[in-house]
């Protein structure tokens, strides 16, 4: 499974790289907008990530270290 | 912290960690903000949260009973947690940065001891901290997390290192981290004592600038741990001593020029050794109004399946807990481990003040169900659960 992840990682960016028209300096304007970002709101996403921890089995995807959470 | 006992149960320490559980040290994959800060943060943020459960009833099936003079229907309180998290960034010169985040979470309520029955008073208080001191490269980034966070019954600390790397054009970022984590569990009820559990992860993600309004990202992360992951406040919980999950995670950022907003789009394939595979999908759309007002509606969709050793609500003896199978090794009845589905909807405005300051204010409605599930079926015979939250934030440059 999880080399078939790692697979579909590296697929998608050479794909994707490859199609892709580069975008220029001058023309990330738009991209810099917070919401444009993956990470705005850092303490929102704290809250978020192990307020679901602690109610779902599930957890992790796009942050690591998260230690200390007792929600078995 | 001071557990209240009551009914000779302790609340589950899942439940009384709830708040525990917030705003731990993680260290985000972004393709973004590669170079150092030339000003420093201070963001601060308040989280009121409340959850409850309708009321079942001994048959162990929720009952949507209304009160007759009002119409409400009749629930039970169950967790409340009130946090504050405050954070600041430091740019220590052109080439590091500093970050510390101090979490405190007040907790009370009542939490079940088995399925959604027997809801036991609890009360808890945590304090964490987390720094991250980051090296910025001419194109990429170290960083090193360190945290701590206790109470009296669950002391937690990690570590963790993330690297980032991004291309000539900056376009595409690659990200690589990992993290152990080591834990120790001195319930108050003394069932188990210094009871540890280790884990580490570790995350790959690759960030793509698309077009000049969309950008992607995949990350892909592996967790792995092994010692106590029972919850000691539960009847019946035996679970395995190690567990490894994956994920795979998929994001889409696109903004609509015509509208002046963004759609944030989000997906997460979660599976572990404990049988347990769930569906997570996030929708969000950031409208601006003006320069100074972001509106954000935002929906999430989530659905598991049980863990092979979850135990289900037996309608026969129910509101009883049903006793494992003599042959078990490992069993539990927590809610959290059967087979069920969560919708979330939420609102958040967002003011920037100046240049250099913004407030925000969220609201969010959380529901469970064993109905809500994507397929199939969910665990039958738990009550139906909600939360509530409301969070109030600052951020103020300097």
């Amino acid at each position: 499974m999880l080399a078939r992840m790692m697979a579909l990682m590296v697929l998608l960016a050479v794909q994707g790289c490859a199609i892709i028209q580069p975008v220029e300096a001058w023309q990330k304007g738009t991209l810099a907008l917070p919401e444009m970002t993956f990470d705005d709101d850092p303490l929102e996403r704290g809250y978020k990530e192990h307020t679901y921890t602690s109610k779902e089995a599930s957890s992790g995807g796009s942050s690591i270290g998260g230690g200390g959470c007792g929600c078995n | 912290m001071a557990v209240i006992k009551q009914n000779a149960k302790l609340p589950d320490l899942g439940a009384t960690l709830l708040g525990a559980a917030m705003a731990l040290p993680c260290i985000m994959l972004s393709a973004q903000a590669e170079t150092a800060p030339e000003k420093g943060t201070l963001s601060f943020k308040y989280l009121n949260y409340k959850e409850r459960q309708q009321v079942t009833g001994n048959s162990g099936q929720s009952v949507a009973w209304t009160d007759s003079q009002s119409g409400a229907s009749a629930y039970d309180d169950r967790v409340r947690v009130k946090a504050t998290a405050t954070s600041v960034l430091l740019p220590l010169n052109g080439q590091w940065s500093l970050s510390g985040t101090l979490v405190t979470d007040s907790i009370s309520g009542a939490s079940p001891a088995y399925h959604t029955q027997s809801l036991s008073k609890l009360q808890d208080f945590r304090r964490a901290v987390d720094t991250s001191l980051t090296r910025y490269l001419p194109n990429g980034k170290l960083a090193l997390g360190l945290s701590h966070s206790g109470e009296n019954d669950y002391t937690s600390r990690a570590v963790s290192l993330l690297a980032t790397q991004a291309s000539e054009d900056k376009n595409t970022t690659w990200t690589a981290g990992v993290a152990i984590q080591r834990d120790v569990i001195n319930p108050a009820n003394q069932i188990v004592a210094n009871e540890k559990k280790r884990g580490s992860d570790w995350l790959l993600g690759v960030t793509q600038v698309v077009s000049m309004n969309d950008v992607v990202q995949l990350n892909v992360g592996h967790y792995s741990g092994r010692g106590y992951f029972s919850d000691p406040y539960k009847i019946y919980d035996e679970r395995p001593t190690d567990r490894e999950h994956q994920t795979l995670q998929a994001r889409w950022n696109h903004h609509v020029s015509a509208f002046n907003g963004t759609s944030r789009l989000a997906y997460r394939f979660y599976t572990d050794t404990w049988g347990i595979r769930s569906h997570t999908l996030d929708a969000e759309w950031v409208q601006r109004l003006g320069s100074e007002w972001r509106v954000a509606p935002q929906l999430r969709l989530y659905s598991q399946n049980a863990a092979r050793f979850y135990v289900e609500v037996d309608p026969r003896i129910a509101p009883f807990p049903p006793s494992p199978s003599p042959n078990a090794l490992h069993f539990s009845e927590d809610q959290r481990l059967s087979a069920f589905g969560a919708v979330t909807m939420g609102l958040k405005v967002t003011r920037q003040l100046s240049v250099d300051t913004a407030v925000d204010v969220k609201l969010e409605q959380y529901g469970q169900k064993a109905a809500w599930k994507f397929t199939g079926v969910g665990s039958q015979g738990l009550a139906p659960f909600y939360a509530r939250s409301i969070q109030v934030g600052i951020t103020h440059s300097f």
